[in-house]
């Protein structure tokens, strides 16, 4: 991998086949690349070479013995021959080698069935083993929640030990004690801590790490191989879906070199074990004198249809709005916004955690990355503003972490000083209040580089910003380089002042001349403004005459009518507790939701089970701007539809015309048609006014939601909330901070916001600016305090 | 301008309670040696040090002290400290002491040593006494000194043409 | 012409009687190889295929650890096995399904046991009287396994030679 690619061509000869080649190219390269098999259990064509399994030992001509094929570069003129009695006899002696150890217990190994070394055993394994003395026992390790280990079974190849160190980046992993005590582990009992950890699992030849969840419960013959979408971030990873009898039992990436290319986050991975949780909502039930009812499709659809019309009989189209999560599919936004706007309302949003949507008319069609995925591996410089990428996009995070281990210079302007798994060139980690000074100074500096122009308003703010060295040096590393970008987070779009951290995020791109991409919330939210699920557009981005409101409006308007689609809106939206006073108090929720919990029982009226990801069919345009359809894998749970369909019945039960759709596929090429030939475009757009911003003083808060708490299958996912990575519901704060409040480590702090107050653990966390305090959303225990409602006043119980 | 990163001045004052400034010291002349983008060449060196602080093993804690000083992963610190023989990671005694048995030696009577000390502290090799003075080393294969067998090797010194009587000077005079 | 006498002699001296007597006869002298069943059993081999049963150890632990390749082998396809590991960590069914009424007594799922467990054993008087007699759960195949265990090690131990 590392050796230098000459773009010279020779020919080699390879089981007399004439094969042409890179010069440099390995022989397991060449021969890979035109079928022909050499077994192997080391070489990975994304890891490093190790040549440690010496499976894949060739004969080569003039060669004294067999070579490594991976670790051999080709000649001009090499004859190789791969199953020569030579080649075959030094495999079958390494085969030897390798099961002298091996356990013989492939019936209770879970990799039994898609096992390398079983399948390779079958070519070059003896009947009968000539070692007569005792095998090696490895003690296994607990390596946390989502990985099992077996190390007994370990072959010693390293996959995994370089993954971590190659990939993920944390060298968790390492190969402790020598010859025949030689061990895989992490040497000290602790979990595997890396947001892309379960790939170990795929990259392991043998049973030696296998997953946890998974354990046991099917065998791999028994499992039927279907395609599906990851619906949890904005990356859109393509993977297999594992199912027997129509219920999925696991999930393993799909190769999309464009996307993920063999790699999945955990988050993926594992959230699946959400799906069967004890409070899926198996039937639709209707609340009737406030005690719930399970009743049949056509009761609840017929319940829905008359209690909307008689409200809107009584009351204007005004008043009903509805809440969609932007991970839905397409298909289901397209159509809840037909419903929406033929019923008369444009109240519709999924806009869920973004609390400053003053620009929203200025924005481009849709918010996307400004680059495929691909692209940003070639990046050279990146300005990162206020994101989380490691966790919020893992599969992102690694093409940058690809360019920044080849030199890429990536800096970051944060309000928690987020753990990156490469160096940062620059890093500025400061509270919320300061988050726009802090981008107006790279602002101001490059402005002072370029003496380029901006708007006056701009020029009046940048007046009172110091620019320090910091500033400078991003403004460098971005000015007049190639190939450079600025990536606006989740963190940046959720800040109080997003729009205006917009603003200058587009100045500090166009005038250094780079890339500007959003990094967006959820699946599908670039399909969401396409489908018109927005309130300000029409389908295909047009701009909507008589815009509706957005959800913080809706709830102060208290409306009257709700239709929430799969989320949970106390913990996804970012004011949960407003979301849930207000859904409380209005006079009709429909809720179709995968799941039942507690906040919605209270606040909803009929509760209309929908399928999750996996169960429907359906598109999700990922942040390239790629879109992607996929059927459903397994069985939707008990009585539980598609939400697609429900919607569609649900257009028929209102009269409405043009919901006679028999395929999900006949939504999308009437949504596709209607959407028309659109190019993103990020650059133009955006406001170039700049309203005044006032920063409030005191104690900031900070919020964001853990990776593996981002949606209701997540939350659900038990391996997954056995991780670090989620909503704890404590009051982080650093440890001068909480020096200056009198706060201990796990005592108890008062949170005060407005009239809201509450009490939560304090935990010492040296990522947490000074004066600020960081929670964690998508907890309910959080969820009344809200970082775009200005400071709040913490003090000890 | 308020700026948070992570405080370095507290977890330096944390590793130096765990590495003496002598430990330190050492481990800065043997860094010395090699470019300073190179630290981790200094490992064995460091852990060698660390070992000695340590009187003859190392703990998890010193090795993730060694890690952080030199840069490196903790992973690959515990690989070299478990690779290598005369780096302990178990608790020890603070003698080590190990016999060749290896071909010379044991013809010319190795085992008949290792049995006498074997006995003489009721323990077994890969052992320690309970007073933590001797470690009887698992494992030492030949130490080149075969014109000198039986031999064993006390605290990095050779003795030679060993005979019982002659072991037990040499380990009765050690503290 | 001479046909008729010949008739006429052989029906005079009753010959077809006395051809019939003398097979009646000499069956009557010859050794006896009808059994008397139930009262009279045949012998059976010691791989005799009869109904089927799930093993123990000799401390009582049961030998199936759910490696379900009886159930991929079955070509009848009357075994439904599913598994989860034990609170001690350990392979094991939570299910054992055989569907009798589909089993054609093939013997491939003993062939294919790694650890002797699923076994057929010489029982091959049963029946069901109603539907759903004949489905086999993991308690009945484990109930007829620890009734019939001693025939069944020993049928083992004669087969051990072979295998």
């Amino acid at each position: 991998m590392s050796v230098v690619m000459s773009e010279d061509q020779i020919t080699i000869e390879v089981d007399g086949k004439e094969l042409s080649a890179r010069k440099g190219q390995m022989i397991i390269e060449v021969t890979d690349a035109n079928d022909i098999y050499i077994p192997r259990f080391c070489y990975h064509n994304k890891l490093s070479i190790a040549a440690n399994c010496r499976m894949c030992l060739v004969e080569v001509e003039k060669a004294p013995k067999a070579l490594p094929a991976c670790a051999t570069p080709v000649m001009e003129g090499m004859k190789i021959k791969t199953q020569s009695k030579a080649a075959v006899e030094a495999q079958k002696a390494i085969m030897e080698f390798l099961l002298i150890n091996h356990p013989l217990d492939c019936p209770i190994c879970d990799q039994g069935g898609e096992c390398e070394l079983q399948d390779l055993a079958m070519g070059y394994g003896q009947d009968v083993s000539r070692y007569q003395e005792k095998k090696r026992v490895v003690k296994d390790k607990n390596i946390g929640p989502l990985i099992q280990t077996d190390l007994t079974r370990c072959i010693h190849c390293t996959r995994c030990v370089r993954f971590g160190e190659e990939v993920a980046g944390l060298r968790e992993m390492g190969a402790t004690g020598r010859g025949e005590n030689m061990t895989i582990g992490t040497y000290i009992e602790k979990s595997v801590d890396s947001e892309m950890s379960g790939n170990i699992i795929d990259l392991c030849p043998v049973g030696a790490l296998t997953s946890k969840p998974f354990r046991y419960s099917a065998r791999t013959w028994e499992l039927i191989q279907r395609d599906t979408i990851a619906p949890h971030d904005c990356v859109g990873s393509n993977m297999h879906a594992h199912i027997k009898i129509d219920r999925l039992k696991r999930v393993v990436p799909a190769n999309n070199e464009a996307i993920n290319e063999v790699w999945l986050s955990d988050r993926d991975r594992f959230s699946y074990e959400g799906i069967y949780s004890d409070d899926r909502l198996t039937t639709p039930m209707i609340k009737k004198n406030g005690e719930w009812q399970e009743v049949d499709w056509d009761v609840a659809l017929t319940e829905v249809k008359n209690k909307l019309a008689n409200i809107l009989s009584s009351q204007t189209a005004e008043s009903f709005g509805v809440i969609a999560s932007p991970s839905s599919t397409l298909e289901e936004l397209y159509l809840l916004q037909k419903i929406c706007r033929a019923l008369g309302s444009n109240n519709i949003d999924s806009r869920l955690r973004q609390s400053d949507l003053s620009d929203q008319d200025d924005a481009p069609v849709f918010p996307w990355l400004g680059m495929p995925i691909e692209y940003m591996e070639t990046l050279n410089s990146a300005l990162l503003i206020g994101s989380n990428i490691r966790k919020e996009q893992p599969i992102l995070n690694h093409r940058l972490r690809k360019a920044a281990l080849r030199g890429c210079q990536v800096s970051a302007i944060n309000m928690i000083d987020y753990a990156f798994n490469y160096d940062l060139a620059n890093k500025l980690v400061v509270s919320p209040n300061h988050m726009l000074d802090e981008c107006l100074g790279v602002l101001k500096a490059l402005v002072d580089e370029t003496g380029a122009s901006v708007p006056q308003s701009i020029t009046d703010k940048l007046a009172g910003i110091t620019v320090s060295e910091s500033h400078k040096a991003i403004a460098e590393s971005l000015n007049d380089v190639e190939n450079s970008a600025v990536f606006f987070g989740l963190g940046a779009n959720s800040h109080q002042a997003s729009s205006q951290l917009r603003t200058i995020a587009g100045l500090i791109a166009s005038i250094s001349n780079s890339k500007l991409g959003y990094l967006s919330e959820g699946a599908n939210s670039t399909g969401a403004w396409l489908s018109g699920a927005v309130p300000h557009r029409l389908v295909g981005g047009q701009k909507n005459a008589t815009p509706g409101k957005s959800i913080a409006e809706m709830l102060d308007a208290g409306l009257n009518a709700y239709f929430i689609l799969n989320t949970e809106p106390e913990l996804d939206y970012w004011n949960g507790a407003d979301a849930q006073t207000a859904l409380s108090n209005a006079e009709m929720v429909v809720a179709m939701t995968p799941y039942i919990s507690d906040a919605m029982k209270d606040y909803a009226d009929v509760l209309l089970p929908i399928a999750v990801f996996a169960e429907t069919s359906g598109s999700y345009m990922n942040v390239a701007g790629e879109l992607q359809s996929t059927n459903g894998v397994s069985a939707p749970v008990g009585e539980a539809r598609p939400a697609w369909k429900v919607l569609r019945v649900l257009g028929n039960y209102f009269d409405l015309d043009g919901f006679d759709y028999v395929t999900s596929t006949d939504v999308l090429a009437e949504a596709l048609t209607a959407i028309g030939d659109i190019t993103p475009d990020n650059d133009k757009h955006w406001a170039e006014t700049f309203s005044d911003n006032t920063q409030s003083s005191g104690i900031a808060c900070i919020k964001d939601v853990p990776m593996n708490s981002v949606d209701a299958i997540c939350r659900r996912s038990k391996p997954l909330q056995a991780t670090s990575d989620i909503a704890d519901g404590k009051l982080h704060v650093n440890s001068s901070t909480a020096a200056s409040l009198g706060l201990t480590q796990d005592g108890m702090a008062n949170v005060e916001q407005d009239d809201n107050a509450i009490q939560l653990t304090v935990l010492f966390d040296e990522r947490v600016p000074d004066n600020s305090v960081y929670l964690h959303s998508a907890n309910a225990a959080t969820n009344s305090i809200n970082a775009s409602l200005g400071s709040v006043k913490v003090s000890k119980v | 301008m308020l700026r948070f990163g992570i405080n370095n001045l507290d977890m330096a004052e944390v590793k130096e309670n765990i590495l003496t400034q002598h430990t330190i010291e050492e481990i800065d002349k043997w860094l010395a040696k090699y470019p300073a983008d190179r630290k981790q060449s200094a490992v064995l060196a460091a852990l060698r040090e660390a070992q000695h602080q340590n009187k003859g093993y190392l703990t998890p804690e010193l090795m993730d002290a060694v890690a952080d000083y030199l840069g490196m992963p903790k992973i690959a610190v515990y690989e070299v400290a478990s690779f290598y023989s005369m780096l302990e990671t178990k608790a020890c005694g603070r003698h080590s002491v190990s016999i060749c048995t290896n071909i010379s030696c044991m013809l010319m009577g190795s085992d008949a040593i290792v049995e006498h000390i074997e006995k003489k502290y009721s323990i077994k090799i890969g052992e320690s006494t309970d007073d933590g003075r001797i470690f009887l080393k698992q494992e030492e294969e030949c130490l080149a000194a075969c014109c000198g067998g039986p031999m064993m090797m006390v605290d990095h010194v050779y003795y030679e043409n060993l005979t019982p009587e002659k072991v037990d000077e040499i380990l009765d005079e050690l503290d | 012409m001479i046909q008729k006498v010949k008739n006429y002699i052989s029906s005079l001296f009753l010959w077809e009687l006395i051809k019939g007597l003398n097979l009646t006869f000499r069956y009557m002298f010859k050794r006896k190889v009808t059994v008397q069943y139930p009262e009279e059993k045949t012998p059976q081999s010691h791989r005799f295929r009869g109904l089927h049963a799930l093993r123990r150890y000799p401390n009582g632990e049961e030998r199936c650890i759910a490696c379900k390749l009886c159930e991929a082998v079955c070509p009848a396809v009357a075994i439904t096995i599913e598994s989860e590991p034990r609170d001690d960590g350990s392979r094991r069914t939570t299910r054992y399904d055989i569907d009798l009424t589909k089993c054609i007594f093939c013997g491939f799922c003993e062939e294919s046991c790694p650890v002797d467990s699923i076994v057929e054993t010489r029982i091959f008087e049963y029946h069901g009287e109603k539907r759903g007699d004949l489905l086999m759960t993991k308690s009945r195949l484990l109930e007829i396994g620890e009734l019939a265990e001693k025939q069944i090690a020993e049928d083992r131990a004669l087969d051990a030679l072979y295998r």
